[in-house]
């Protein structure tokens, strides 16, 4: 027998056992198990015995064999434990009505904060995912200006050696490609030397950075491109044609992330060589990016950029306006200087530096989580005050449990836990809620959140410290307040309405519709401003004005498209111009002609001589571009802000002069609103080039009054386009969308605020509710002797409503002069302000007090219309 | 009548008790079970069930002498105390007196 192989169970199993069984138990247990396992080794083989073995001892972990749980003082610290859970759901369960109001506001509260919390993680999170993100620097003029010199970046690489790489971006422009016969306008290809790579860290899937962008009419896609238009085939060795120009696919890279601030699809060679190795130092074209090397200070080189100024800029420049010292143009206002902007600040600091079609605003963040805060706020205090109103019933509770010997601690832990639920019940609705309501705050804030970045462990761990917070902040009042009765006090009922909390519950109200108020207060005044701005008179034909985009594509047969386009007898009149209304409109500079050059920069564009006529602009003095007369690409016409600008009391026949030649003013026109209703009318020059389907000035765009029948046109014209310049997709828009695009974001703040002020509105409006029963219930034997004395319904109704109505009217008296102030901030920022009238305070103030009424109406009535009998012949 | 607060299962083990009368422990009860009602039980379910009729009263334990079977360890004998008895036969008077009152028609109707 002893050289024999016996089966043995295993023993990490038998340790485990060990480990957990209670003494008492084990030998019994183990004794059994090895009874099995023989057996079982018998008829079904070591191995099968072995797992069962393991599968028994599993199944023996039970509450009652774990060792440990007999310790008498950890059980019964245990059992209290269990107690105050079960005490809490008891209590819960009793209180429906108020459990329900709590846990709803609760929720609603966190749901808005997990979105928003999501939200402001997306906007701080723009640009840091770039390898040496902090290094890279963005060279912008005075912080705002983002176009740099053509040589910039070059020159500052050979001369500083802190510089570790640079390049130059333009865009986001759309480009259109011609693969095979089909023609494709794409949006966001940017220009890109090739030291693109240097500097930002692209991820080759296909080619290498190397060479990748060296040569001129070069592309490299991103993949969403790549696989758009060469689904299953690689791309790159493809040609594509662009403009005429045969462009070679050289690499495929990886999209940038949603959030950066050039969201670029595909970046296309800088064209010409010389855009490198000559320019103008004054002229300012292209975005520079230089990567810094580490340890180099930021501030440190922006010193240095203003020698480097001296060095090579400092001829042009006082050519340029007019000064025979360097110092004293730098000590002009005429001057300006580069500084260095960390691009992962771009998103929400410098808006006028983005590529991407919309910035961040750092104002918006605060906003939100100001409004979320005070969601969560209204909501905390809902529970605070039905908790502290409730503590009368519960004060018999406290007495007993103290006089049972319960110790302070032991109370304030029951109503902690009680208050622990209840927020984690509001947790997990919070969690659906915000699933929920995922594809309606991706509509409002313009992104595109999945549902899987709601849940990530990093919400999670923010969640349970807000779970926490507030727990900490809607538990403890009631928590410390009902722990601190007397139990003689408690039990004698001496406390039974709470009176000493109804000072703090009515302030509580009261704060909470003064955050109410304001909310509604904001919204109403964020929706009259876009209203005010979108009615203002533009000083043009906004309605019907078509814009044809591209139109130096048509390239010769710019004639013959116009008098195409006015064949059509729904067209009125045809112009030519390089932009339109709402668009940008550079920047130039004149000077005076005269012994005192004057220096003035005026908004600039071109136009054909149908301009007037097609835009309904009025004309207030002199005459507009003649196509008789070829001399008038001399000729300038200027608003009467530039007039006023330049100070001229008779404009006719004074002149202007640039580097192309002496411009004499032929007419002024009357202001029109050329770009945004945000900012006041600018000093505009129009200047007149009858062939603005070849402009050398900027794009070209036709402007085409449309009388009506509008898709009819637009087939129309879709097709002329497609006979005459095939190479080009047809564009269009119409001035007055273009317009309301510039408002969106005002658009979308007002949105935002509808939403969350109705929300805060409906928390409180839950709170209030709740407290008006809980207030009635506790005045019912009053108003029933009122009753019984002979007060009417009406009477007894206005009574209570009156006291709601002290508690919202105070709330007002806060939230009025705020939003005032507030308000009159925001506005600041419009050129076209609206009136801030009583009426905009007034209507929210009422508008919220009639919503409470009616929230309260309705038990007011009940218990007024009460039979007083019931109420008097119960004690 | 008092009421027996017995589970089905637990009024199985106690039944089987009974029946193998002073060798009642884990395995033999587990055998047994088997044996008899063809139920397949874990031997953690056995254990708990008889600690549970012993913390009512229903059974009463002792440790039995030491072996070489069973890597040397005792087993845990239980046996049948006068309440226990009771509860079974309380059991099954109530039972009987029930399935007396049931109508002739329902049975037949039922195991035709």
């Amino acid at each position: 027998m002893t050289d024999q192989h016996l089966p043995e169970p295993p023993g990490w199993a038998l340790k485990l056992l060990h480990w957990y069984c209670k003494p008492r138990y084990l030998e019994a247990i183990e004794g059994d198990l090895y009874e099995l396992f023989d057996l079982r080794c018998q008829s079904a083989g070591e191995k099968v015995a072995r797992r069962g073995f393991v599968w028994d001892v599993v199944r023996f972990f039970r509450w009652k064999y774990i060792k440990g749980l007999e310790n008498s003082k950890r059980l019964n610290q245990f059992d209290m434990w269990k107690n105050y859970f079960k005490i809490s759901l008891r209590s819960l369960w009793r209180q429906k009505f108020y459990s329900v109001i709590n846990i709803t506001g609760l929720s609603v509260g966190i749901a808005c904060c997990l979105l928003i919390i999501i939200y402001i993680k997306h906007e701080l999170s723009y640009d840091r995912f770039w390898k040496d993100g902090d290094r890279i620097y963005r060279i912008a003029i005075n912080d705002r200006g983002p176009y740099t010199p053509t040589r910039l970046g070059s020159f500052l690489k050979s001369d500083y050696p802190e510089v570790e790489s640079y390049t130059r971006l333009n865009g986001l422009y759309d480009f259109s490609f011609a693969i095979g016969d089909n023609v494709f306008s794409e949006p966001g290809g940017s220009l890109a030397d090739s030291t693109v790579f240097e500097v930002f860290d692209v991820k080759f899937i296909e080619g290498t950075p190397q060479g990748a962008l060296s040569e001129p009419n070069t592309v490299v896609l991103t993949k969403s491109v790549a696989d758009k238009y060469f689904p299953h085939e690689t791309a790159v060795g493809k040609i594509i044609k662009s403009s005429g120009d045969a462009v070679k696919i050289t690499a495929v890279v990886e999209d940038p992330p949603a959030n950066s601030h050039m969201p670029f699809k595909y970046l296309v060679a800088m064209p010409h060589e010389y855009w490198a190795t000559t320019g103008w130092w004054t002229g300012n074209n292209f975005f520079t990016y230089v990567k810094l090397a580490e340890g180099a200070s930021e501030e440190a080189f922006e010193v240095k950029i203003l020698d480097f100024m001296r060095k090579h800029m400092a001829k042009d420049l006082m050519e340029t306006y007019h000064y025979d010292n360097f110092d004293d143009y730098l000590a002009s206002d005429d001057s300006y200087r580069f500084t260095l902007v960390p691009i992962q600040e771009i998103h929400l600091n410098y808006p006028r530096l983005t590529l991407a079609e919309s910035a961040g605003d750092m104002d918006n963040i605060y906003i939100f989580s100001a409004v979320a805060f005070f969601i969560l706020l209204i909501a905390c205090i809902n529970f605070i005050n039905l908790s502290t109103a409730r503590s009368g019933s519960r004060s018999k509770e406290v007495g007993i449990r103290k006089v049972l010997g319960s110790v302070r601690g032991e109370l304030i832990r029951q109503f902690m836990v009680e208050s622990f639920l209840i927020s984690i019940f509001s947790l997990g609705l919070a969690i659906l809620l915000s699933l929920v309501a995922l594809p309606y705050f991706n509509d409002l804030s313009g992104k595109q959140f999945q549902s899987m970045d709601l849940i990530t462990m990093d919400n999670m761990l923010w969640l349970t410290l807000l779970l926490t917070a507030v727990g900490i902040i809607a538990g403890s009042y009631p928590a410390l307040y009902l722990s601190s009765f007397k139990p003689v006090a408690a039990l004698k009922g001496e406390l039974k309405s709470g009176k000493s909390g109804s000072f703090l519950r009515k302030a509580l109200v009261s704060f909470q519709f003064a955050i109410s108020i304001f909310l509604v207060i904001a919204t109403v005044i964020v929706y009259q401003q876009i209203n005010h701005m979108t009615n203002q008179k533009l000083g043009f034909n906004s309605s019907n004005t078509m814009v044809i985009k591209a139109g130096s594509a048509l390239k010769d047969s710019g004639p013959f498209f116009r008098s195409k386009l006015l064949e059509n007898p729904n067209i009125g009149s045809v112009a030519a111009s390089t932009t339109y209304p709402s668009q940008f409109v550079g920047d130039w500079g004149y000077s005076t002609v005269g012994d005192v050059k004057d220096n003035d920069s005026l908004y600039t564009m071109f136009a054909d001589s149908y301009y007037l006529e097609t835009m309904g602009v009025e004309l207030a003095q002199g005459r507009f571009f003649s196509r008789e007369l070829a001399s008038d690409t001399a000729s300038i016409v200027l608003n009467e802000a530039a007039v006023r600008e330049l100070g001229w009391d008779d404009p006719i026949g004074q002149r202007l002069e640039r580097s192309e030649g002496v411009l004499t003013v032929i007419g002024v026109v009357k202001d029109f609103n050329f770009s945004s209703l945000k900012r006041k009318i600018g000093s505009l020059a129009i200047r007149y080039d009858p062939e603005i389907h070849k402009t050398r000035w900027g794009s070209a765009y036709y402007l085409a009054r449309v009388n009506g029948n509008y898709q009819e046109t637009v087939n129309y014209l879709n097709e002329l386009w497609g006979t005459t310049a095939p190479e080009e997709p047809f564009d269009y828009d119409f001035v007055d969308q273009a317009f309301a695009k510039l408002y969106e974001s005002e658009a979308k703040f007002g949105k935002i605020f509808t939403v969350f002020s109705a929300l805060a509105i409906l928390i409180a409006c839950l709170g209030l509710f709740a407290m008006a029963a809980y207030t009635l219930e506790k005045r019912f034997k009053e108003i029933a002797i009122r009753k019984v004395l002979g007060a009417s319904v009406f009477s007894i109704t206005t009574l209570v409503l009156s006291d709601f109505t002290k508690l919202i009217l105070f709330g007002s008296i806060i939230a009025v002069p705020l939003a005032f102030y507030v308000m009159n901030q925001w506005l600041q920022e419009f050129a076209y302000r609206m009136e801030l009238g009583i009426v905009v305070f007034l209507m929210p103030v009422l508008a919220v007090t009639l919503l409470a009424w009616l929230t309260v109406i309705y038990q007011s009535l009940k218990t007024a219309t009460g039979n007083p009998v019931n109420a008097l012949k119960q004690e | 009548m008092q009421r027996i607060n017995l589970g089905e299962f637990e009024e199985l083990v106690l039944l089987i008790t009974a029946v193998l009368h002073e060798n009642a422990y884990g395995i033999s009860v587990l055998q047994e079970i088997e044996a008899q009602t063809g139920r397949q039980i874990n031997i953690s379910a056995v254990h708990s069930a008889l600690d549970r009729l012993e913390q009512k009263g229903y059974l009463k334990s002792y440790l039995g002498g030491a072996t070489n079977e069973r890597g040397g360890r005792r087993k845990r004998l239980f046996s049948v105390t006068a309440s226990g008895a009771k509860a079974l036969s309380d059991v099954k008077e109530m039972r009987n007196t029930l399935y007396d009152q049931i109508p002739k028609v329902t049975l037949k109707l039922n195991f035709v």
